[in-house]
């Protein structure tokens, strides 16, 4: 049984041997086609790590009427704690906010002003959700409905828009991906068809000796995945050559580094294994049929 | 082992057989006679279950062609050698691959395909060309080797349809001699040939191809 199989996979690159031109420009195809879907994925991953930090640390500044007691703004920050999708509410007093005003400007407000007119407010810290899209105007609208709440202070719309962009490039490179895997299947598809129709000989003499479909089937379909492998192994390092030249280029005005990510490039190599599998078996049963 | 029930397979042009019934046992050598176009190829391709009758039945050992499913027909073929009047040799292998062909096909581990390939080069006296391309070989020398392929996956049947078509007397004869020895070994023979001088004289049970119908 180990002998067949290895024969089997023996015959799959013999094959591949045969019709190496074929199967260099397929692999070439291949390679170039897939790594822009690697491109899009390193360059989506980052765009994601940086939203999912900033939602982390997203936070609204509610600021309470300068009139109430810190008693009264206490019971404000408890029903803001009560609203789902708050995950924190933390009270600043007055005394607090004096505090931070010396810290922030070395000056002594109650020394400035004889008074302290910072009003209490509250910082609000938000539940986040792995990858899905902050939405905060519902929170805020609740908050505002509170009580003794004057102002809430937010960065919303600048989430709000980096998430509606990631959001678009999430779409196109979907669309970018379901035409390069449904290419690749074409691409495979009929790189087997003509090695099928090089090797009828082959499958002619392979039906009289009486060789079962499967048998005639896997050598080709071996042939297929190993041609989407080297693809995606090429396309592989298409990627680590532009991960590294954007490096070197974001290097000269940040510290920003788009990251490697072996994960990405192993999931890369799977789906496309699966396409050409998918592919090459279409062709061969096409043909034995 | 091989039994014709009242078979008929035709087709658009008019070749084929009709209603020929018949029976062949274990061991036996037969000589199917007839000239070109007669319906001796359709008649092979029947036991080989190519072509399927349209009328009757075809049985060769356990199966049925009124019964078998497509996908038992490689399981009858591994019982069946087949010898052509065109080689059918792989041309980028060289004879021990050519010949270990069907023993791959059925899973044989390689020390065993390995044994069988040499006993059976040795039979045929082709050993010494164990490693040339069939390019290399004389048309004689390749029909031996289609012969040591068909035979060495120890067969019910040889069907050898025109084997000798392609050769020189003297080449024709040899086919015909090693086949009477694989015969003797209990292999049975079915040997289609439009000439009659090859195989008088021989010994053998004749079965004449005219016009689609078979007399025996």
């Amino acid at each position: 049984m180990i002998d067949k199989f290895l024969y089997l996979i023996s015959e799959g690159f013999r094959s591949l041997w045969r019709a190496k031109l074929a199967g260099f420009a397929t692999v070439t195809a291949i390679g170039i086609s897939t790594s822009f879907i690697g491109f899009g994925a390193f360059i989506g991953q980052d765009i994601s790590d940086l939203l999912q930090l900033a939602r982390s640390q997203y936070r609204l500044e509610v600021f309470f009427s300068p009139l109430i007691t810190d008693s009264e703004a206490n019971q404000s920050v408890q029903k803001i704690a009560q609203i789902p999708g708050v995950r924190k509410s933390t009270l600043v007093t007055k005394q607090e906010a004096a505090e931070i005003f010396e810290e922030e400007f070395g000056e002594n407000i109650f020394e400035l002003l004889d008074e302290n007119p910072l009003p209490s407010s509250c910082i609000v810290k938000l539940t986040t959700n792995g990858n899905e899209p902050l939405d905060v105007r519902p929170i805020i609208r609740k908050i505002e409905k509170i009580e003794h709440v004057d102002e809430v202070r937010h960065q919303g719309k600048l989430v709000s828009t980096i998430e509606k962009y990631y959001q678009g490039f999430f779409i196109i490179m979907t669309g970018v991906a379901i035409v390069v895997l449904f290419g690749t299947v074409i691409l495979i598809s009929n790189t087997i068809r003509l090695s099928i129709y090089a090797r009828r000989d082959l499958i002619d003499i392979l039906k009289l000796v009486g060789a079962t479909n499967q048998f005639i089937r896997f050598p080709f379909v071996i042939e297929g995945i190993v041609e989407g492998v080297f693809g995606a192994i090429l396309a592989s390092a298409f990627i680590y050559g532009f991960v590294r030249a954007t490096n070197y280029f974001l290097n000269l005005f940040t510290h920003y580094n788009i990251h490697w990510d072996f994960q990405i490039v192993a999931i890369m190599i799977c789906v496309i294994m699966t396409f050409s599998a998918l592919g090459s078996h279409r062709a061969v049963r096409r043909f034995l049929t | 082992m091989i039994e014709f029930d009242n078979v008929s397979c035709t087709f658009v042009k008019g070749a084929g057989i009709v209603d020929a019934s018949f029976n062949i046992d274990k061991g036996e050598f037969v000589c199917v006679i007839g000239p070109t176009g007669a319906g001796k190829t359709t008649l092979l391709r029947l036991i080989y279950m190519d072509v399927i009758p349209e009328k009757g039945r075809v049985i060769v050992d356990k199966f049925d062609s009124s019964r078998i499913k497509r996908r038992q027909i490689p399981l009858l073929r591994r019982k069946v050698g087949m010898v052509f009047q065109e080689f059918n040799l792989l041309s980028d292998r060289n004879v021990f691959e050519n010949v270990a062909l069907p023993l791959r096909v059925i899973g044989v581990p390689k020390k065993e395909i390995k044994d069988r390939v040499n006993r059976v080069l040795n039979e045929l006296e082709i050993s010494h060309r164990w490693n040339h391309l069939p390019s290399e070989l004389s048309g004689g020398e390749q029909q031996i080797v289609s012969l040591a392929r068909a035979v060495v996956k120890d067969p019910l049947v040889i069907l050898a349809d025109e084997p000798t078509g392609n050769l020189d007397p003297v080449a024709s004869y040899k086919i015909l001699t090693l086949l009477e020895i694989i015969n003797e070994n209990g292999t049975a023979i079915l040997f289609a040939t439009h000439s009659y001088n090859l195989v008088k004289d021989r010994g053998h049970r004749f079965m004449d191809v005219i016009d689609c119908k078979v007399r025996i």
